[in-house]
C-alpha cells in the first residue's frame, strides 16, 4: 500500500482566521452547504479547533491519528479503529458515550456529541480528495501530504516536528 | 523454546490477555499462543454487560474479536478452560483435568472477581447477583422478568451503571450505599452534588450511610433486604457492587502474591518468564511510587500490551497506572475523575470551581509545582490532557492558570 497522506500543521503560517473550523463544520453537517450548515440543529460540529498560545500565535490543532493511539487502545466498547488508510474513527454504533477516549486523549481533541451522546473528532473527509479545511486554509498552514513528502518539502519548523510526534 | 519457536501461554481472556496476544502477535509471527478462559463466552467487552441487561445489545455485539484493535487472529483460544495450577519448575500450566500446556512465557491475566461483603448474611440466595459475567448478567436479566424492585448494595460506578439497566427496564431501583455518598472511591460527598442531582432525577432511589445487615428469602429467593439499622427494604433482586479482588486461586509454589499477583516495572514476576497484568497485577502508582492494583480496562490494556512486547522479546517499561482513572455519564452528567481526589485533612493544594452545570476539583502537589489530581464534573472537555501532566510528572508553572481555570490546550504544551 502506497504511504498515506496525513494533515500537517505549520503553525508558523497559520493566521487564525478559522476558516477551517467553518469548512469543517460545514463538511461534517447534514446540507454540506454553508447556508444549510447555519441553520441545522444541532449545529454541525467542526473537529479542528483554532485555539491560541500567548501572546496570541495561532494554532490549529486536530486528531493526529496516533500510531499508537491511545484512545483506541483505551475504548471500553472496541468503537475505535483503524482504517487501512490509517485513518482512527469513532464508529457511532459501537460508541457508547462513556467518554474514556477524551480522558485518554494527549492533544485534547476528541469532541463530545452531546445530543447524540457520542464521541467525535476528525475523519480526514472520507468523501473528499483534500480534507475541506486543508482546502479553505488561504495560507497553507494546513496541508495534506505523505510523511516523506512532507519532511522533504517544507522546511520542518520545531513546533510542528512536535505537533506530529506521538504520545499517550 | 521448541524448534526455535517460543509456546505463548496467557491465562485469562479478559481486556489484559487479549491486549497482550495481539501486542505478541505483532512482533513474533511464529510462537504459538494459547490463551485460557474459564467463562464460556469468548472475550468480551466486559463493561458492556449492562446492556444485556437492559437489552441494547446483544453478547455477539460485545465480542472482542475483530473489534477495536482486536483482531482475535492467530491465537488459540480455550474456553470452559480453567488453569488450576501453574507449575514454574516444570515450565507448564495445569487444567482442571490433570492436562498439561508447557509454555516458554507465561502471563497472568487472571482478572478479579467480586468482592462479596463476609459480613452481610444470604449473599448465595437466588437473586442475588455481582456482576462481572456475561454469565451474570443473562442472569440477572431473567431474574428482571419476575421483579419489580432491584436493590442494590453499594454505590459505585458499577452499581450505577447496573443500576440504570434496571431502570431502563422498568424496574424501581434503590442503592444502599455504606458511605456518606455515592462514588466514594472516585469523589469526595461535597463533590457530588451535580452526580445527586442526576441521579435523583433519573428516579434511583439512593439511602446512604447504610449497610446491609441480611438479605431475605422467600418462596421465590430474594424478598427483601434487611439493614443494619434495623430497617427492611422488600425487593425480588439485588446486585453487590462492593469492588473487586484479584482471582489468585490458582495452585503454584514460588509466585509472589501480595494482595495479587506482583509485577515488576517490565511487568515480569519474580519468576523468570512469567509476567503479570490486568486486575490481578499488583503494579505502581506513578504519582506516590506506592503499590497498588488497579480495577480499570485502561490499565490492564496497557499492562497487557506491555507485558505481550516484553514476553516476546521487546524490553518495554511500564509507565504505571494511576489508582483512579475513570470516565463516565451518569444520567445527563458526565465526569471524569483521575489521580488523587480525596484531599480531605491532607496537604495537597486544591482548587475548586463550581457553577449550575459544571464543577471541577484541581489538584496539586503541596509545594503547588505538579498536578496531581483532576476532577471534572459536566464540562469534561480535553481530560486527555490533565493525565499527561500528571502521569508525565510535568513541572506546571507556566501552565497552571490553564490548568486551574480549564483553558488548557495542546498548544500550550508547544507554545
Ligand atoms: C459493568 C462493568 C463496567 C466497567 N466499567 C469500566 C469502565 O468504565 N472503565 C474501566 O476502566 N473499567 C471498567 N470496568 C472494569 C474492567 O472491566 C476491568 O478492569 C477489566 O475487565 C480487567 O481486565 P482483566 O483482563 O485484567 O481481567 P478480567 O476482565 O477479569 O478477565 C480475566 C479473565 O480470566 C478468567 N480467569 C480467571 N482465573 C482463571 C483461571 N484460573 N483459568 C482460566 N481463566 C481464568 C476470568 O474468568 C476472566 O474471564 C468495568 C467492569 C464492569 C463489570
Amino acid at each position: 500500500m502506497p504511504e498515506p497522506k496525513e494533515i500537517f500543521v505549520r503553525v508558523d503560517r497559520c493566521m487564525g482566521c478559522h476558516s477551517c473550523e467553518l469548512a469543517c463544520a460545514v463538511e461534517h453537517s447534514s446540507s454540506r452547504s454553508l447556508y444549510g450548515a447555519i441553520s441545522e440543529t444541532p449545529r454541525p460540529k467542526n473537529r479542528v479547533y483554532v485555539e491560541f498560545v500567548p501572546p496570541s500565535n495561532p494554532i490549529p490543532l486536530l486528531c493526529r491519528h496516533c500510531e499508537d493511539a491511545p484512545c483506541m487502545h483505551a475504548c471500553i466498547a472496541g468503537a475505535i479503529v483503524r482504517t487501512e488508510e490509517g485513518v482512527v474513527i469513532t464508529r457511532s454504533d459501537k460508541c457508547i458515550g462513556c467518554w474514556t477516549c477524551v480522558m485518554v486523549c494527549p492533544y485534547g481533541v476528541i469532541g463530545r456529541h452531546l445530543e447524540q451522546h457520542k464521541a467525535y473528532r476528525c475523519d480526514r473527509c472520507p468523501d473528499r480528495s483534500l480534507p475541506a479545511c486543508v482546502d479553505a486554509c488561504p495560507t497553507k498552514a494546513l496541508v495534506y501530504l505523505t510523511a516523506g513528502d512532507f519532511s522533504k518539502g517544507v522546511r520542518l519548523t520545531a513546533s510542528a516536528g512536535m505537533l506530529t510526534g506521538q504520545g499517550g | 523454546m521448541s524448534g526455535g519457536t517460543n509456546r505463548y501461554v496467557i491465562v485469562g481472556a479478559g481486556a489484559a490477555g487479549m491486549a497482550a496476544a495481539e501486542a505478541v502477535r505483532s512482533l513474533d509471527k511464529r510462537g504459538s499462543v494459547t490463551v485460557f478462559s474459564d467463562e464460556p463466552d469468548p472475550p468480551y467487552f466486559r463493561p458492556l454487560i449492562p446492556f444485556l441487561i437492559s437489552g441494547k445489545k446483544r453478547a455477539v455485539d460485545m465480542a472482542m474479536s475483530g473489534q477495536g484493535p482486536y483482531s482475535g487472529e492467530g491465537m488459540d483460544l480455550k474456553l470452559n478452560a480453567r488453569i488450576r495450577a501453574i507449575d514454574c519448575q516444570a515450565r507448564a500450566v495445569c487444567m482442571e483435568d490433570g492436562e498439561k500446556i508447557a509454555y516458554d512465557r507465561l502471563l497472568i491475566a487472571t482478572g478479579s472477581r467480586s468482592r462479596i461483603p463476609g459480613e452481610i448474611e444470604g449473599t448465595s440466595i437466588e437473586g442475588v447477583f455481582a456482576p462481572r459475567t456475561l454469565a451474570s448478567a443473562r442472569a440477572i436479566a431473567a431474574r428482571v422478568e419476575n421483579g419489580r424492585h432491584a436493590v442494590m448494595l453499594g454505590g459505585g460506578l458499577l452499581n450505577l451503571k447496573v443500576a440504570f439497566a434496571l431502570l431502563e427496564c422498568g424496574l424501581k431501583v434503590t442503592l444502599v450505599v455504606k458511605s456518606p455518598q455515592v462514588l466514594s472511591q472516585l469523589m469526595e460527598p461535597e463533590d457530588t452534588f451535580l452526580i445527586r442531582d442526576a441521579l435523583n432525577r433519573a428516579g434511583l432511589q439512593i439511602i446512604t450511610g447504610a449497610g446491609a445487615r441480611r438479605i431475605l428469602s422467600g418462596s421465590k429467593g430474594v424478598s427483601g433486604i434487611l439493614l443494619e439499622d434495623g430497617r427492611e427494604i422488600s425487593c425480588e433482586l439485588v446486585c453487590i457492587g462492593k469492588g473487586v479482588e484479584p482471582n489468585v486461586g490458582f495452585d503454584h509454589e514460588s509466585i509472589q502474591v501480595d494482595g495479587g499477583v506482583v509485577a515488576d516495572n517490565f511487568t515480569r514476576c519474580n519468576v523468570s518468564d512469567v509476567y503479570a497484568a490486568g486486575d490481578v497485577a499488583v503494579t505502581f502508582d506513578p504519582i506516590t511510587g506506592g503499590r497498588i492494583v488497579t480495577g480499570l480496562w485502561t490499565s490492564a490494556v496497557e499492562m497487557g500490551r506491555c507485558a505481550g512486547l516484553n514476553m516476546a522479546g521487546r524490553p518495554t517499561e511500564y509507565g504505571g497506572a494511576l489508582g483512579i482513572l475513570n470516565a463516565t455519564q451518569v444520567a445527563d452528567v458526565a465526569f471524569v475523575s483521575m489521580g488523587m481526589v480525596h484531599t480531605k485533612g491532607r496537604d495537597f493544594e486544591t482548587h475548586v470551581c463550581g457553577s449550575a452545570g459544571a464543577y471541577r476539583k484541581l489538584v496539586f502537589s503541596p509545594d503547588g509545582t505538579k498536578l496531581v489530581g483532576v476532577l471534572l464534573v459536566g464540562d469534561i472537555s480535553r481530560a486527555g490532557l490533565y493525565r499527561s501532566v500528571i502521569r508525565e510528572r510535568m513541572e506546571v508553572s507556566g501552565i497552571k492558570s490553564h490548568i486551574i481555570n480549564h483553558t488548557l490546550h495542546y498548544g500550550h504544551f508547544i507554545g
